[in-house]
């Protein structure tokens, strides 16, 4: 049934191309497939600004996710567990995650780029705030599901409380946590795109490349810059997704 | 000679929900002797759960003491061990993972863990079986792993909780022969709790009624 | 219905609704005339003393405000997609627009020339031109006339517009990133210049009026079709515009006061920058005929013959006939 919607989508782009030829789609509206097509070509092969190769443009953005959601986990998976574990914990703690958790990561910019500057620390800081929370909240919930005569079980057989932190919480909560780190991934790679609007000191940048294509009304390479974003959101979270069925291959 | 394990006039109160007070437990005094295979009989409901709770170290409780070997229980220990009926085996851990953790958590290196889970792999007879998940295993197999990793510790006693009652008739049947020759083998002191009239009976030494 | 064929029957529908979103917005009926202008652009002043004077009113015109802009390719996008009759924006965007096709205007009327300056960090040791090389400046957008006018300041002293790594900030976030030192210099339009002067930041380099006398920089533009639908409208704003340009040059303090209120900028701010600001309603064919040239040369447009290309963007008609009343 592959085939089916593979041959679906190529009828849809093809009726595209045709109401884009016809007319009746003119190209500053929406760019035609070739359009779109030709302007991904530039972007690779002149690259933009003339100079600036694509691939150099997506790295650089690559390089500022895996800075900002790489602190996010790191801080996020064991806070989690704790929160998780411990009532008093999150208790305390609660009200923060909740005030700040629904401030949006790009209302943080003009404070990003006053402590941080323009550099890659200023966009890995947006991203952070936006892959924090759901990371957080899952690794919590994944600790709070578990069942409590695991805990138990393993308490009988003398084990401490490091050991149930970190040889029962940390595995058990890991499928709800492994949620939480690709909807963190997803929001952060959204974030950093965003984040670059504002400008970057490197003058690379998957983001920074749209707002330079939309200063200079190219719709074909603003959307050739998009489906760019989009396949590599969808190759990140597919990688996530592989080391997900190995690593949950017990469920 | 000392008994192994002491009740005295243990009493468990659990505040419900319309904060009345329900009495699980109420005042039960008995002797466990070392080597012994005890059965616990009662209804679904007379607390007997709450009784193996108490003892496992899971609850205090709320009027009364227990002593193993003269020392007063005052949580969990490895000394005793616990068998659940519903086996809660450790899902991420294969088979030789569940019955090696106690001895990681007790800090045994990892050779001589290896080879003492080997050992005990082959006295639950599932050779083969090693690097399996628990969910690729049927209920009976479970338990024996459950079984094996709680022996493997060496407890002084070994608490059963209904530990046959979600497996089918047949299954159960070849497990009660095999905690029977277990038994026979080790000469672990098993205190083990059932509603099932003929279980204790075909299994226990001495019975206990719960009402 | 399996799973597959609802996936295939949705990513249909997807690529469906994209190619039909664009073809449902369309306008109603003009009623009023839809004005848009750039947020805090000293440069369009004539516009802020026209709206606050009322010279639209008197000249018959009702204005709306279609959008105040951050950007001149915003505004663009705009009138690409209809939303705006009118607007005052810079030249330098619209040409873009029109040139890559994605918007149909005409340039009516000249709204500033010069207006812009190459700012550095105070005490940053930058005394001259030579002196940004291997230094990070910021322009408000790529291929802006700002991005022009640093490159043609730098060629026109022989240094290779390689050795300055230029990026691209937004003019609210220049002054910052000066100061904490992320960059070493800005180009920009006023009054940014003056705000960072008054801030005590930054002083100027070189005001652009010194790289290119008298080089235009925000213009009237109107939408083509609403130009030929309601050619006496236009006049009547170009009216409004010329009356208001005579404002600002012969009422200074009052124009200046405007000026505080349309940008939020304190009064010696404004008063400074308005000093390096021409106001002028006469559009400059020269001045855009280079622009034009340098856009097709680095491949952000291509037009065939730039000339031609000027002439038709460029309707003057209009405003003679209102001068000449």
């Amino acid at each position: 049934m592959k085939w089916f919607s593979g041959l679906l989508l190529l009828i849809s782009v093809f009726l595209w191309q045709l109401l884009s030829w016809l007319g009746i789609l003119p190209p500053y509206r929406i760019p035609s497939p070739l359009g779109i097509l030709k302007g991904l070509s530039t972007l690779l092969v002149d690259g933009l600004p003339p100079g600036y190769l694509l691939h150099r443009h997506a790295l650089e953005s690559l390089l500022r996710v895996f800075y900002g959601f790489g602190i996010a986990s790191a801080l996020a998976i064991p806070l989690g567990i704790v929160m998780g574990w411990s009532k008093i914990i999150r208790a305390i703690l609660t009200p923060f995650v909740e005030i700040v958790r629904p401030v949006p990561p790009l209302a943080w910019i003009p404070l990003a780029i006053l402590w941080f500057g323009i550099g890659i620390k200023s966009a890995a800081f947006i991203i952070f705030l936006g892959a924090f929370f759901p990371i957080l909240l899952n690794t919590i919930s994944g600790v709070l599901m578990l069942d409590v005569r695991l805990i138990e079980a393993t308490k009988v057989l003398g084990a401490r409380e490091t050991d149930i932190l970190l040889k029962v919480l940390a595995p058990g909560a890991l499928p709800s946590l492994w949620t939480g780190l690709r909807i963190g991934l997803g929001i952060g790679w959204m974030t950093v795109v965003a984040a670059e609007f504002t400008g970057v000191k490197s003058g690379y940048g998957l983001g920074y490349l749209i707002m330079i294509a939309r200063d200079i009304q190219r719709p074909d390479q603003i959307v050739g810059g998009m489906i760019v974003i989009g396949f590599i959101g969808y190759f990140l979270d597919s990688i996530l997704r592989r080391i997900e069925s190995r690593l949950l291959e017990w469920m | 000679m000392e008994p192994l394990l002491r009740l005295i006039n243990i009493r468990k109160t659990f505040n419900s929900v319309k904060d009345q007070k329900v009495e699980a437990v109420d005042e039960i005094s008995l002797e466990v002797w070392e080597g012994e295979f005890l059965c616990i009989l009662g209804r679904s409901g007379c607390g007997k759960t709450t009784l193996l709770r108490m003892i496992a170290g899971l609850e205090p409780p709320t009027g009364g003491e227990i002593f193993l070997e003269n020392q007063l229980i005052r949580g969990t220990d490895p000394n005793v061990g616990l068998i659940f009926q519903e086996f809660v085996l450790l899902p991420w851990r294969t088979v030789l993972g569940n019955i090696e953790f106690g001895l990681e958590v007790m800090g045994v290196d990892q050779a001589q863990r290896r080879r003492k889970a080997m050992e005990y792999i082959k006295i639950i007879e599932l050779e083969g079986f090693e690097h399996q998940y628990p969910k690729e295993l049927s209920g009976g197999m479970k338990q024996r792993v459950a079984i094996a990793r709680a022996i493997i510790c060496n407890p002084k006693i070994l608490l059963m909780d209904e530990p046959f009652a979600a497996l089918d008739a047949q299954t159960r049947f070849n497990m009660q022969k095999f905690l029977l020759s277990l038994w026979e083998k080790t000469g672990k002191t098993i205190f083990f709790v059932t509603h099932n009239v003929d279980e204790a009976v075909f299994l226990g030494q001495r019975l206990i009624l719960l009402s | 219905m399996n799973l597959k064929r609802a996936k295939s029957l949705f990513m249909a529908s997807a690529v469906l609704l994209m190619i039909l979103t664009p073809l449902l917005g369309n306008p109603c009926a003009m009623q009023k005339v839809r004005l848009g202008y750039l947020q805090s652009d000293l440069h369009q002043l004539a516009a802020f003393v026209a709206l606050e004077k009322g010279f639209f009113q008197q000249e018959g015109v009702q204005i709306t405000i279609g959008g105040i802009f951050k950007a001149g390719p915003e505004e663009m996008t705009a009138f690409a997609s209809r939303e705006l009759d009118v607007g005052y924006v810079g030249e330098a965007p619209a040409t873009v627009a029109v040139a890559n096709k994605v918007a149909d205007v005409k340039i009516v009327a000249q709204v500033n020339l010069e207006g812009s300056a190459i700012v550095v960090r105070k005490e940053s040791g930058i005394r001259s031109l030579q002196d940004l090389a291997g230094k990070t400046a910021a322009v408000p957008g790529y291929a802006q006339v700002q991005d022009f006018l640093l490159r043609k300041a730098l060629l026109q002293n022989t240094i290779p517009s390689r050795s300055v790594n230029v990026i691209i900030i937004k003019p609210p976030e220049m002054i910052p990133t000066l100061q904490t030192k992320q960059i070493d210099a800005f180009v920009a339009w006023e009054p940014y210049p003056a705000k960072a002067i008054t801030k005590g930041i930054g002083e100027v380099l070189m005001y652009s009026g010194e790289i290119w006398p008298r080089h235009p920089c925000c213009v009237v533009v109107v939408d083509t079709q609403f130009l030929g639908k309601h050619p006496d409208v236009v006049r009547g704003l170009l009216r409004a515009h010329v009356k208001a340009t005579h404002f600002i040059k012969g009422n200074f303090e009052e124009a200046s006061k405007i000026g505080t209120k349309y940008t939020g900028m304190d009064l010696e701010t404004v008063k400074l920058a308005m000093k390096s600001i021409v106001y002028e309603y006469v559009p400059d064919e020269e001045g855009l005929l280079e622009y034009v040239t340098f856009l097709n040369k680095l491949g952000t447009i291509k037009v065939e013959d730039p000339g031609e290309f000027v002439k038709r963007i460029i309707d003057v008609t209009h405003l003679h006939r209102v001068l000449k009343e």
